[in-house]
């Protein structure tokens, strides 16, 4: 798994948006969460741009809940754009597509 | 039914069991699905239950051995349009009793790679794998 982060100050507050690339399973789990929950304890509106992510097993599941309950913790959101065809039907199957903040 | 996996065919490969063999559980089974000709959304689905059950394998029965060497084998085979998959691996002794899936309505980080097995293949058993091996899980799907 690689990635990316940008950041840009909004009217409403500061976006993050992280790209993240690659496979998403168990073994990279730890790294995607050092990447991600950072910017949400610091209060950004995190946007998370899965389009190059090709694979995610529940483990990257756990990963979207968990950064979405932090996010609804700190009074603020995630949001996931741009998910690909296979990762969508993994999100669908574990019925999140309602739950999460999809764009 | 998919019309193009009629020929018989058997594949077993064996892994370390250790999280970053999981990419390379999931390359192999790519592959054996390749030579069966399964179609791709079948395809995806297939290797996400293989790669759910792999990663039981380190994260459960290998909980008190991260650093362990031992080997699990992932043997897959297809008779009749029928796909067995097998897993084979030393490790802590799972009681089937015991392997369930969180609730699906409540909402938290973890416990849905039993979930997208079970919705995945057709049957979930464990079976006796004969010696050296401790835990035997067959998965099966009628294709």
């Amino acid at each position: 798994m690689t990635y990316k982060v940008t950041e840009e100050a909004l009217a409403h507050g500061n976006v993050c948006t992280i790209f993240l690339d690659g496979e998403i399973d168990m073994d990279v789990v730890e790294k995607a969460k050092e990447v991600i929950f950072p910017h949400i304890e610091a209060g950004k509106e995190v946007h998370l741009n899965l389009s190059q992510v090709q694979y995610m097993d529940s483990s990257g599941i756990s990963v979207l809940i968990e950064s979405h309950q932090k996010a609804l913790e700190k009074n603020n959101k995630v949001i996931i754009k741009d998910v690909s065809k296979s990762v969508l039907k993994v999100i669908m199957m574990a019925k999140l597509e309602q739950i999460l903040n999809l764009e | 039914m998919n019309e193009a996996a009629q020929a018989n065919h058997t594949e077993k490969k064996a892994f370390l069991v250790k999280s970053s063999s999981l990419k390379e559980v999931r390359t192999f089974c790519r592959e054996v699905f390749e030579k069966l000709q399964i179609e791709q959304n079948l395809k995806d689905e297939l290797v996400l239950a293989i790669a759910e059950a792999a990663q039981n394998i380190v994260k459960h029965a290998y909980k008190d051995a991260p650093d362990s060497k031992d080997i699990m084998v992932v043997k897959i085979s297809c008779e009749d349009n029928k796909l067995q998959i097998a897993f084979y691996d030393m490790g802590t002794p799972v009681d089937p009793k015991k392997v369930k899936h969180r609730e699906i309505d409540n909402i938290k980080p973890g416990g849905l790679g039993t979930f997208f097995i079970q919705e995945i293949m057709d049957a979930v058993e464990f079976k006796d794998g004969g010696k050296p091996w401790i835990n035997h899980l067959v998965l099966t799907k009628q294709l």
